[in-house]
């Protein structure tokens, strides 16, 4: 198995933020915000030289909790730092972009790199629609074509336009096309049945986030019976588990970090907006229909949205690989791609974990 | 507006056409698809649009009736010499793009722009001709309005374009054709090998290519508004119709 460093990058105080999302500008503290990234940067060259295989940058916005709203920025200046980790870009949020950017970065970067970029699509959280202000009932149909696009841009050789639902472009040429040829690997990451099946008609890797293990084992299931019916057999690389953790030298030192943690600040990976915005958000996304005469005030505490689903890995190395290894033999996963930076842990403990699952968990999972 | 139909007598035989509209010529090829209808009477809008039906040309007799693509290509360019249009805008769909290359290769100064909708001329993977409706189309549902051709009809229109066989003489002679080309497929195809429209793009000197999203072969079956508003505007604007004209003001 491989793991993945997730570089979040994020903001040494965010303990401090509120609950709710966008997080105000005003949090914002120059000094902080600069020795924050370079923390991060410390963190995923550590990785690098504890063992990791990848890192990952993932697109958020307006949250110092993962401070990589352009992540092709943060990508590019790790790459100058770790020579030798694939740099994972898992992944932009193609609703939200124009996909011959998207493109256009990753072109960069698979160059910038020498040929170790790995892409991955993504819809993204539903408070991430209101972002650039994307009607959320057209982000699914924004993804498809958005994966597409990119696809047929960084694989075409000569200039074309684009005749799409969403996007027309009339001089497609993007430069430079990527080292790895015909392709980078790309993983989509996605449990909905239909951007499941596409990844594997198309013969991409999946990747699925954050979730229990029987609630991927039944995504996998599927994604394992698709790609059968396509003809082909994903690699173990191919599919990717993308997971909190908190990594502790025995159990119970994890255990009373818990326990410490529990009733004293929001819970790790919440995101909270207006419980009117998101029932909007979620009505415009299921095609529902919304009244806002229903309710009649968001409430102050804002409905969780999102990713706040709590830790995935939690002890010393011995239960951590054994939770690991679940996922290994019910779905199949190949590349843990693992989230250390919890609301209150800071660098130096991130850094700690980093050190440990370098000497205890990596080492066995090389084995299985 | 409904259609005129008329037919011009060629070495003895009528060939049907129809035409909708004034102004500058479009002459429309159709292997029998039924699917050009909705083009025409957008194109008709600002332009005479004239559809010839290629089948009339499998009615010639024996002896003279063509046996390729490059042979159709002159006698549609008899049969439109009866037609007294001067030169004209080209549009070839399907396996009628042969026969428009063709004719835009030995009637240089009569095709000033030249349309391939899914064209098979080049590396076609089956022949839209005789395949399965659903294959022709991204969405099975919108197989419903193709038109199937008997078995009989699909070989003498195969033998009449060219349909499902790779045209070597006509890749090699791309290089001729002069007038400003677009060659549109869909993202979908699946008649033709994905490597066939970069070589349209590369070897015609004034060629862009387009891609319709969510499409397969039978374009006009599955994204008509997105082919038709492609097409119109290469027509009004040739090349350059790759300048954005849309504004994207929201509130002055």
């Amino acid at each position: 198995m491989k793991a993945s460093y997730l570089g979040a990058m994020g903001y040494s105080q965010r303990h401090k933020f509120p609950t709710t999302w966008p997080i105000p500008p005003a949090y914002h503290d120059p000094e902080t915000s600069v020795r924050s990234y370079q923390e991060g940067m410390d963190e995923c060259e550590f990785a690098e030289e504890m063992g990791f295989d990848w890192v990952s940058f993932s697109e958020h916005h307006y949250s110092g909790r993962i401070a990589t709203g352009a992540p092709a920025v943060m990508a590019a200046a790790v790459a100058e730092r770790c020579k030798r980790v694939k740099i994972a870009m898992l992944g932009q949020l193609l609703p939200l972009n124009n996909p011959v950017r998207c493109a256009e970065e990753l072109g960069m970067l698979d160059n910038l790199t020498n040929g170790r970029l790995i892409i991955g699509f993504l819809r993204g959280t539903p408070n991430e629609d209101q972002t650039y202000g994307v009607n959320p009932a057209e982000g699914r149909g924004r993804l498809f074509e958005g994966m597409d696009l990119i696809l047929k841009a960084l694989t075409e050789p000569q200039p074309f336009s684009w005749e799409g639902r969403y996007h027309q472009f009339r001089t497609v040429s993007v430069w430079p096309l990527p080292v790895q040829q015909p392709l980078p690997p790309v993983i989509v990451a996605t449990r909905s049945d239909d951007t499941v099946k596409y990844a594997a008609d198309h013969g991409l890797g999946l990747g699925v986030s954050f979730v229990p293990v029987e609630q991927m084992g039944a995504v996998t299931d599927k994604y394992f019976q698709w790609c059968a019916d396509a003809g082909w057999r994903p690699e173990p690389d191919q599919v990717v588990f993308r997971a909190s953790i908190y990594l502790a030298e025995t159990d119970k030192q994890a255990e009373d970090w818990l326990a410490k943690r529990t009733g004293t600040g929001p819970v790790p990976g919440g995101i909270a907006m207006p419980s009117s915005v998101s029932r909007a958000i979620s009505a415009a996304r299921s095609g529902e229909e919304f009244d806002l005469r229903n309710v009649l005030v968001g409430s102050p505490q804002g409905d969780v949205v999102g990713v706040a689903r709590g830790l995935n890995f939690m002890g010393g190395p011995d239960t951590v690989v054994e939770q690991i290894k679940q996922y290994r033999d019910r779905c199949g996963a190949g590349v843990m791609d693992l989230f250390f930076q919890q609301p209150g842990v800071d660098h130096q403990e991130v850094m700690r974990e980093i050190d440990l699952f370098g000497r205890e968990v990596l080492p066995r999972l090389r084995e299985l | 507006m409904t259609p005129t139909d008329g037919h011009v007598d060629l070495k003895g035989t009528r060939v049907r056409y129809s035409e909708m509209g004034s102004g500058d010529p479009i002459v429309i090829l159709d292997p029998g698809t039924g699917m050009i209808s909705a083009l025409r009477e957008a194109l008709s809008r600002r332009y005479r649009a004239v559809s010839l039906e290629l089948g009339g040309f499998g009615d010639l007799a024996e002896d003279i009736r063509p046996k390729s693509a490059r042979e159709t290509a002159n006698l549609v360019a008899s049969a439109l010499g009866g037609l007294a249009i001067g030169k004209y805008g080209l549009i070839a769909y399907s396996a009628a793009g042969s026969v428009a290359l063709w004719q835009a290769l030995q009637a240089p100064d009569d095709v000033d722009t030249l349309i391939l909708i899914s064209p098979v001329a080049l590396l076609p993977t089956g022949n839209p001709l005789s395949a399965p409706r659903e294959q022709l189309v991204a969405h099975s549902e919108n197989a419903g309005g193709l038109t199937h051709l008997a078995s009989e009809e699909a070989v003498r229109m195969s033998a009449l374009t060219g349909g499902g066989v790779h045209d070597a003489e006509l890749e090699s002679r791309l290089a001729e054709v002069s007038c400003a080309t677009l060659a549109v497929f869909g993202q979908n195809d699946m008649m033709v090998a994905p490597e066939a429209p970069r070589i349209y793009r590369k070897r015609i000197p004034n060629c862009n290519i387009s891609f319709v999203y969510d499409a397969g072969h039978a374009i006009l079956a599955d994204r008509p508004e997105a082919l038709i508003s492609a097409v119109s505007d290469f027509i009004e604007r040739r090349e350059t119709f790759i300048v954005g004209r849309e504004s994207g003001l929201i509130n002055p």
